[in-house]
């Protein structure tokens, strides 16, 4: 997995790609809940690269996404492929998380 | 070449990992190989890669009482229109198909952050079984190739 951390707009955006699985998703934890203990509250997963993901990377997006909301912030998560968007979705969290079809769209979206 | 050697649909593969996150990404390229090797489509096999991922990860993070390696054996069999994809290993009792399922339908405050493993396994395939054979756990899944 990599994680390219871009800000735009105010929004920041982490760009991921690789496979999200047990052994990295700590990686990202640290990384997002780190920027929302520094203060940010404008999240942005963009997954494009994402080829694979485990209930791990679920549960990053889970958390991230729980403790947003309860300082008034908001992640999203964008361009997610299909097989990942089935994860999402068998998972129950297609609808409780915010699901953009880009970028662009999950930057306006937080 | 078409004729008899394609109804030779029986294939079988073993792995032998050690009780460590790292080994999931070889995990993930032994069932990718057997895929490969055994006609297994994109889909399917991608299903059988995550419910493995799963139950793996949740046997290392969870079986053992002790910080020291340990075997898990995972083996993989095609035959006919079917895959089985079966994790042995030595960590305490632990019976997946007692767990329940979580509450997908919560709002995002109540829902819990574990949990999803299990239920992402059993939703990848279409049969599980469970057995504690001597002190091994072990559990067979089975997925029906090229349905949805």
């Amino acid at each position: 997995m990599e994680i390219v951390e871009t800000r735009e707009q105010g929004v920041v955006v982490f760009g991921a790609s690789g496979r999200i699985d047990a052994s990295n998703a700590g990686l990202l934890e640290e990384r997002v809940l780190g920027l929302i203990a520094r203060g940010e509250r404008r999240l942005v997963l963009d997954l494009a690269g994402v080829d694979y993901m485990s209930s791990a990377g679920l549960r990053v997006c889970l958390l991230a996404a729980k403790q947003l909301a309860g300082i008034q912030g908001k992640l999203a998560l964008a361009s997610l492929q299909d097989r990942v968007a089935e994860v999402f979705k068998i998972a129950g969290l297609s609808t409780a998380l915010r699901v953009c079809r880009t970028r662009a769209e999950a930057t306006a979206a937080v | 070449m078409p004729g008899v050697y394609n109804r030779a649909v029986t294939s079988r593969a073993t792995i032998i990992l050690q009780s460590r996150l790292t080994e999931l990404e070889r995990l993930a390229a032994f069932v990718d190989q057997f895929g490969e090797e055994n006609d297994v489509g994109a889909r399917d096999l991608f299903a059988i890669k995550l419910a493995l991922d799963e139950v793996v990860t949740n046997v290392i993070r969870y079986a053992y009482d002790d910080a020291g390696d340990h075997e898990i054996v995972v083996r993989l069999g095609r035959e006919d229109g079917e895959m089985a994809a079966e994790v042995e290993d030595e960590g305490r009792p632990f019976d997946p198909l007692q767990v329940g399922a979580p509450d997908l339908a919560a709002p995002l405050e109540q829902r819990q952050v574990g949990g999803l493993g299990i239920h992402l396994a059993r939703q990848m395939t279409d049969r599980l079984e469970y057995r504690r054979q001597g002190d091994h756990n072990v559990l067979t899944m089975r997925r029906t190739l090229g349905g949805e």
